[in-house]
């Protein structure tokens, strides 16, 4: 455990060690080590079910890991609950959309201003006097975002209404508004077309040069994760079976596998 | 073409946030406001007490309850209990000397610490579990002040309320009671579209729609659950308190019971949930269309339109007044408000056809 402590450097963001997390009879992660270090791209990948979204999940507080640590900037954060991990700067996007429908799009991604904002009902009373300077404080940065991720079109729209490849967009600007250090997305690219998937690619890598944002990447689309990510963790059965640049990563022989079955000689 | 929007350009986020950007809008609002301000002079003594001034605090009432209901997600089956508590804590606080103005604050203040106690429940369970929490709120309260007479004034004892003045302005004449209501009901209004369009109230709806992707940007889930219940019980409060004061001026516990918190969900539900313009439609539909189906067919019967029997001139309006209902939430379940939202949407885009959504 101390090795592992001594391994990662002062660059380290998030340092997983050991993670455990039992449902029940069924372990879902048999004791994870990783660490995700200042400005990269790490890629998670793996077949359904290694563990991947469970892992995330124990990262940000929803299924803290029963044994094990979680480090964000030297600092533990295991059992914390999510939203208070959230104000320590941890940012994430969920595989199935999870935008809140019934406000518009602006409101959502203002939403991700929350952990900056003094909600109150006091101040909304008297919005005129008191809450109206936070709203537009906060209003010009999320245009920021907006600009950055192209969304201005359907700024105002009920986010129910704008397709799928939009909506995981404002899932992204969500995230990012709260100015994360670090941010998980899970599979955001899940559902797309090649097109909605490169533009995707564009704005994960303009966003992380924009704000210099760490990420972690969870995706099945190998194309995507040998583009962008500079380190890739492959994951099966709840364990970390091959680790290091994304390429060499995934073509490692436990990998291939894990995914497609044991090698045939002819192949 | 009635609403026109072109020419309409924001280049302030202040503009562009405004409660009403569109001057259509704002017109219609300045004429019923003007409406609302000459109802004294408007209308009689009788429609003006026994119409206006009761919608009017209804309309109060339902805004307090669709902020938790439609707002916030979370059922409210006693919310009769909460304008009790309101109503008997502001009696017995002016009674004892409190001015008005504190008792109110009083009034909402007893009702919102002893609903987010209820409210509480609403952090485990949800849903039908959750009516059923407050369910109990509802019979527990009523218990109490029942079989307590220092709050009662003993067994079926009725409580009037003393006199009292509102800011150095004594609340006795017919249209003193009416402004206060009215004062009241929109400074609840404004309250709730000012909730709307600031973090308070996106915090609300982010826990009510997915509570998990809520915390994981950093809403607490339970401390907006609990501040929905007690925000929306501190107004229940002082509606209670303004019920017995401007409409009432007696109170019994009768007037809080089971009834009256199910004819408030009602309410919330037939004008749209979580609708502000919904909560004065449905506050007006289930509040004056039983009076006004009464009358008409009282009116058709005396001048022998309808030759039926007495009992069933009574009963026909509460046939009629329940196909409505049910005919509404079929017809549009999102209720008055989205038939509004429709017809407004019509005359927006009017003569072309087609809006989003």
């Amino acid at each position: 455990m101390t090795q592992q402590q001594a391994a990662a450097g002062p660059d380290t963001v998030l340092e997983c060690d050991g993670v455990c997390r039992w449902f029940g009879g069924l372990q879902a992660l048999k004791g994870i080590s990783l660490s995700v270090r200042q400005g990269e791209i790490l890629g998670l990948v793996g077949p359904n079910g290694s563990g991947k979204t469970t892992l995330v999940n124990a990262i940000t507080g929803f299924y803290p890991p029963q044994e094990g640590s979680i480090r964000f900037l030297g600092e533990p954060i295991q059992g914390l609950k999510p939203h208070r991990i959230a104000r320590q700067g941890i940012a994430r996007t969920f595989q199935n959309v999870a935008l809140f429908k019934g406000l518009s799009v602006l409101d959502n991604i203002l939403l991700g201003r929350h952990i900056f904002m003094r909600p109150s009902s006091l101040a909304s009373l008297f919005y005129w006097w008191w809450a109206q300077r936070e709203e537009v404080k906060h209003r010009l940065r999320v245009e920021e975002i907006i600009d950055l991720l192209q969304l201005e079109g359907v700024r105002d729209e009920p986010v129910e209404v704008i397709p799928l490849g939009l909506q995981k967009r404002v899932e992204l600007a969500r995230a990012l508004c709260a100015e994360p250090r670090f941010l998980v997305l899970d599979e955001p690219m899940a559902g797309m077309n090649q097109e909605e998937k490169e533009y995707m690619v564009r704005f994960i890598l303009d966003a992380r040069d924009a704000m210099g944002v760490t990420m972690l990447l969870i995706e099945h689309h190998m194309d995507v994760v040998t583009a962008i990510c500079n380190r890739a963790v492959v994951l099966n059965n709840g364990e970390k079976i091959a680790e290091g640049p994304t390429r060499e990563a995934i073509n490692d022989p436990a990998v291939v596998t894990a995914y497609i079955g044991k090698m045939q000689d002819a192949a | 073409m009635f609403y026109r929007l072109s020419g309409i350009k924001h280049t302030r986020y202040v503009s562009a946030r405004a409660l009403w950007p569109i001057p259509a809008d704002r017109r219609i609002l300045y004429v019923l406001g003007a409406l609302a301000l000459l109802a004294p002079v408007l209308l009689s003594d009788l429609y003006l007490t026994s119409y206006m001034l009761p919608w009017l605090i209804w309309t109060a009432a339902a805004l307090s309850l669709t902020l938790l209901m439609g707002m916030a997600g979370q059922l409210h089956f006693g919310f009769a209990a909460v304008l009790a508590i309101g109503a008997y804590t502001s009696i017995h606080l002016t009674r004892a000397g409190v001015p008005f103005e504190l008792a109110l604050l009083g009034a909402g203040l007893s009702s919102a610490v002893i609903g987010s106690a209820f409210g509480a429940a609403a952090l485990r369970v949800k849903g039908l579990y959750l009516v059923m929490a407050t369910l109990s709120m509802q019979y527990l309260v009523e218990w109490v002040i029942v079989n307590v007479p220092a709050i009662s004034g003993g067994a079926q004892a009725t409580l009037n309320t003393p006199d009292v003045r509102f800011l150095f302005v004594p609340l006795q004449s017919d249209a003193s009671l009416y402004y206060m209501a009215l004062l009241w009901t929109v400074v609840v209004t404004l309250l709730l579209l000012n909730i709307r369009r600031s973090s308070f109230g996106r915090a609300l709806v982010a826990v009510r729609d997915k509570d998990f992707a809520a915390a994981v940007i950093g809403v607490n889930p339970v401390r907006f659950k609990l501040l929905a219940f007690f925000v929306s019980s501190f107004l229940g409060g002082v509606t209670g308190a303004i019920l017995a004061f401007c409409y009432y001026q007696a109170v019994t516990p009768e007037q809080f019971g089971f009834n009256v918190s199910i004819q408030l969900v009602a309410m919330v539900l037939v004008g749209g949930l979580g609708s502000v313009i919904g909560a004065y439609l449905g506050a007006g539909f289930v509040l004056l269309l039983p009076i006004l189906l009464t009358n008409l067919l009282a009116g058709a019967a005396q001048i022998d339109w309808l030759p039926i029997s007495f009992n069933l001139i009574a009963h026909i309006p509460l046939m009629v007044y329940g196909a409505l209902i049910i005919g509404v939430i079929l017809f549009e379940p999102l209720g008055l408000a989205k038939i509004y939202d429709n017809l407004r949407k019509y005359f927006l885009v009017w003569p072309f056809r087609h809006t989003q959504s």
